[in-house]
């Protein structure tokens, strides 16, 4: 007698001509919700810390201000005096016109530097501002 | 004889099309930063050239004043900037059931040498004692922390404990 090896009839592969376009889905998943980080900072600073903090939920809303610990402000790609500020403010407002300013200060910072930029930040109608810190554990 | 010669099948080998996809997609995830944008929001005046000034009950108002030793005054009496939260809390709470054009107003004011770690510290420590008022009035309301609350419920709150802090303007620079 002879003995057979029982075999499913099936094709047992698993179909991979679609990987490829899964992994494509993946990618572009990947590419639409990520914002590529569009400016070099030039300055130094460290964050303050803080307990009572938000989250900002809309990130294309945000512009960024950035002062160093040598006093520098940069907008954008380039460092730019405090009597700038208004002016270039200004223009981006016209562009957005509910933004938020997310002012990312070094800890050291005097306050009247601070003052100054949002002296200048309510010249220029950019109201709503948001104190960039680090969470405090 | 002529035989009819055999075409070459012209093939692209799509076995490693899935790979590549990978590549793309490791760099994405490497390239990309995801972080969070955290800090203490506020909303600035409007720059007004004269304003105008209005007159403002005593016991609404809680001044807490900086200088730039990092020293802080909350109404005249030295304090250190951790008891801010508490010395305010009450004084919030008091004024929960009253309209709201008698709700309490923080005034903070720096000197322009104060450090800004010392000012974030003193308005961190104010917000936190305004969510944590925020937290207990919607827990005696609706049983639930302000952040589980639906939309109208957070309306209901925000307009119980309205977070008015008022940032002195400048005095002109005193060199």
């Amino acid at each position: 007698m002879k003995f057979q090896k029982k075999r499913a009839s099936t094709n047992q592969n698993i179909p991979m001509a679609s990987l490829p376009d899964i992994v494509f889905m993946l990618l572009l998943f990947f590419m639409v919700t990520t914002t590529l980080r569009e400016v070099d900072v030039l300055v130094d600073f460290r964050l303050p810390e803080a307990a009572a903090i938000e989250k900002i939920e809309n990130k294309r809303l945000i512009s960024y201000i950035w002062v160093g610990k040598d006093n520098r402000i940069q907008i954008n790609d380039s460092i730019v005096r405090v009597e700038d500020v208004q002016s270039i403010m200004y223009a981006k407002r016209q562009e957005l016109p509910n933004i938020i300013v997310s002012l990312r200060i070094d800890r050291g910072t005097d306050m009247g530097l601070v003052t100054d930029i949002q002296q200048e930040l309510r010249k220029a109608y950019c109201l709503r501002i948001n104190y960039s810190s680090t969470i405090k554990i | 004889m002529l035989k009819k010669k055999k075409i070459a099948e012209a093939s692209i080998p799509m076995s490693s099309m899935a790979d590549i996809a990978f590549l793309l997609l490791l760099f994405f995830l490497v390239a990309t930063v995801i972080d969070v944008d955290t800090g203490i929001g506020l909303t600035l005046p409007e720059f007004i050239e004269d304003p105008e000034t209005v007159e403002i009950a005593k016991d609404r108002m809680a001044a807490v004043l900086i200088n730039e030793n990092g020293d802080v005054l909350l109404d005249g009496a030295p304090i250190s900037v951790f008891q801010i939260k508490n010395q305010l809390k009450p004084r919030i709470i008091s004024k929960i059931d009253l309209p709201a054009t008698r709700k309490l107003i923080v005034s903070v004011k720096t000197d322009r040498r104060t450090v800004y770690n010392t000012y974030i510290q003193a308005l961190d420590q104010i917000k936190m004692a305004y969510f944590e008022v925020r937290d207990e009035t919607s827990n005696a309301e609706f049983g639930r922390k302000y952040k589980d609350l639906n939309p109208e419920q957070q309306e209901f709150i925000r307009e119980k404990v309205p977070i008015i802090i008022s940032l002195a303007e400048p005095e002109a620079i005193k060199n």
